[in-house]
């Protein structure tokens, strides 16, 4: 069975994990939604147009779900030791970080395409622009965000600091994600021709191949005892 | 610490402080005003030199914490705590000065240009560096995941580097390291190089000490509470 293969049953048995227990995946839902009902009552509309901040908001929202949620992919297996267990199986830990990130991914897809939906909708964004422009934007830098996340979640898992450690680490780490996928999704939704979306696009595939790279790579000094 | 490890240690600090003093006499009393700036471009004496040690400091905490990663040796992980330290605190020198300069150059404290913004970044990378180590019960998993830390972090360096010919930027281009050579004045240049020979000597004198203080610590037997007794260093 070949590396990517395990990795891929990790990434399934993480989805069905999530989606059986679903704590994480609800908590983050609620969040998100909570969250730009909150934004939407905080911006005075008659002020600033929420078409003009929603992309920063829908990018912000994006990150701070991942980051709770980072905090957590790990939890389920830390009890009655599963996760020791699954570094004593013939899987390569960059396998199981790319497993376990392709997971986390998923569950930010879910939160990102809500995260849009929502704050669109409470923002009053009617015209949003292409959906292939959204893709080719929100899918680099969910990666980076899934794989910064899965990362550094494992670090915060062995500090008493929590989940109040992963925002210090990750937050500087993400900063070109949300500069340029805010700037592009800002973009999209005013409607620019792709080139001028698509320099930032390209950085952030540099971003997302980097972390995923650099993640796979330093993984085994983060979960080795 | 050896006797020899002190004795160069000492010299440098003395050093250091003694060419850093030379410096603000040349700052005071030497070095013409710049053209266009004024008397406040005489802060870049201590920007620039500040800068330039961070990520020196930067540059030793990245290598020795790949070593670390690597041999799991104690001194490269002594040293890249030495060296962390220095980088927090020459960059804090580097993040006061570089707004009081700004205000009166840009008209603003601060700017959300790229090399500002990104050395911001990599402090708050180094803040979290000293976090990790601090908040993991295991200390050889802590200095592992600070290794760690230090490493990604330190990827930011050439980012930083690169920025200002990048993107749009109100800081300032380099004016000493340049293809075409230096295009600072001569005076200038002298002032910024005897700064830099100053902060450099300061830093390397600071790590060795910290360096030697660190090992020490290491080596000190646990007392009956299992804690290391700093009292005995």
């Amino acid at each position: 069975m070949n590396e990517l293969r395990r990795a891929w049953l990790i990434t399934l048995k993480d989805l069905r994990l999530e989606f059986r227990t679903g704590g994480r995946l609800l908590a983050m839902i609620a969040f998100v939604v909570l969250a730009g009902f909150l934004f939407a009552f905080a911006l005075d509309q008659s002020q600033v147009a929420g078409r003009d901040v929603a992309a920063a908001l829908i990018w912000l929202v994006i990150l701070f779900a991942s980051t709770a949620g980072a905090g957590r992919i790990f939890d389920a297996e830390e009890e009655e030791g599963a996760f020791r267990h699954l570094l004593l199986t013939p899987v390569s830990r960059p396998a199981i970080f790319l497993g376990k990130t392709a997971a986390n991914l998923a569950v930010i897809w879910l939160v990102t395409a809500l995260a849009f939906i929502s704050l669109t909708a409470f923002l009053g964004v009617r015209d949003t622009g292409s959906p292939a422009a959204h893709a080719a934007v929100f899918l680099p830098g969910t990666i980076g965000l899934a794989a910064t996340g899965t990362f550094f979640g494992r670090m915060s898992r062995h500090s008493s600091l929590g989940d109040t450690l992963l925002p210090v680490l990750t937050f500087p780490l993400l900063v070109p994600v949300i500069f340029f996928g805010a700037t592009s999704t800002a973009r999209v939704f005013l409607g620019r021709p792709w080139p001028e979306i698509s320099g930032s696009a390209r950085l952030l595939w540099a971003f997302a191949v980097g972390s995923v790279f650099i993640g796979a790579a330093l993984f085994r000094h983060v979960t080795d005892e | 610490m050896s006797t020899k490890g002190r004795i160069a240690g000492l010299a440098l600090v003395t050093a250091g402080v003694a060419t850093i003093l030379l410096v603000h006499w040349m700052v005071a009393f030497w070095v013409p005003n710049e053209a266009a700036q004024g008397v406040v471009q005489r802060i870049f004496y201590v920007h620039v030199p500040a800068a330039w040690t961070t990520f020196l400091a930067v540059g030793i905490v990245a290598i020795a914490s790949a070593v670390y990663l690597w041999l799991e040796d104690e001194r490269a992980d002594a040293a890249a705590v030495a060296a962390a330290e220095g980088a927090l605190i020459f960059g804090a020198i580097m993040l006061i000065t570089g707004p009081l300069w700004g205000r009166i150059a840009w008209g603003t404290y601060w700017e959300w240009e790229p090399r500002l913004t990104l050395t911001l970044l990599l402090w708050f990378t180094y803040l979290g560096y000293f976090l990790v180590r601090s908040s993991v019960a295991d200390p050889r998993r802590g200095k592992r995941f600070a290794a760690v830390v230090a490493v990604v972090g330190s990827l930011n360096i050439p980012l930083i580097h690169v920025s200002v010919e990048w993107f749009r930027s109100l800081h300032p281009e380099a004016v000493v390291i340049k293809p075409e050579g230096p295009t600072l004045p001569s005076d200038m240049l002298a002032t910024l190089l005897t700064s830099l020979a100053g902060f450099t000597m300061l830093f390397l004198g600071l790590f060795t000490f910290r360096y030697a203080v660190e090992r020490l610590r290491r080596r000190t037997p646990p007392t009956a509470t299992g804690e290391t007794d700093e009292a005995l260093i």
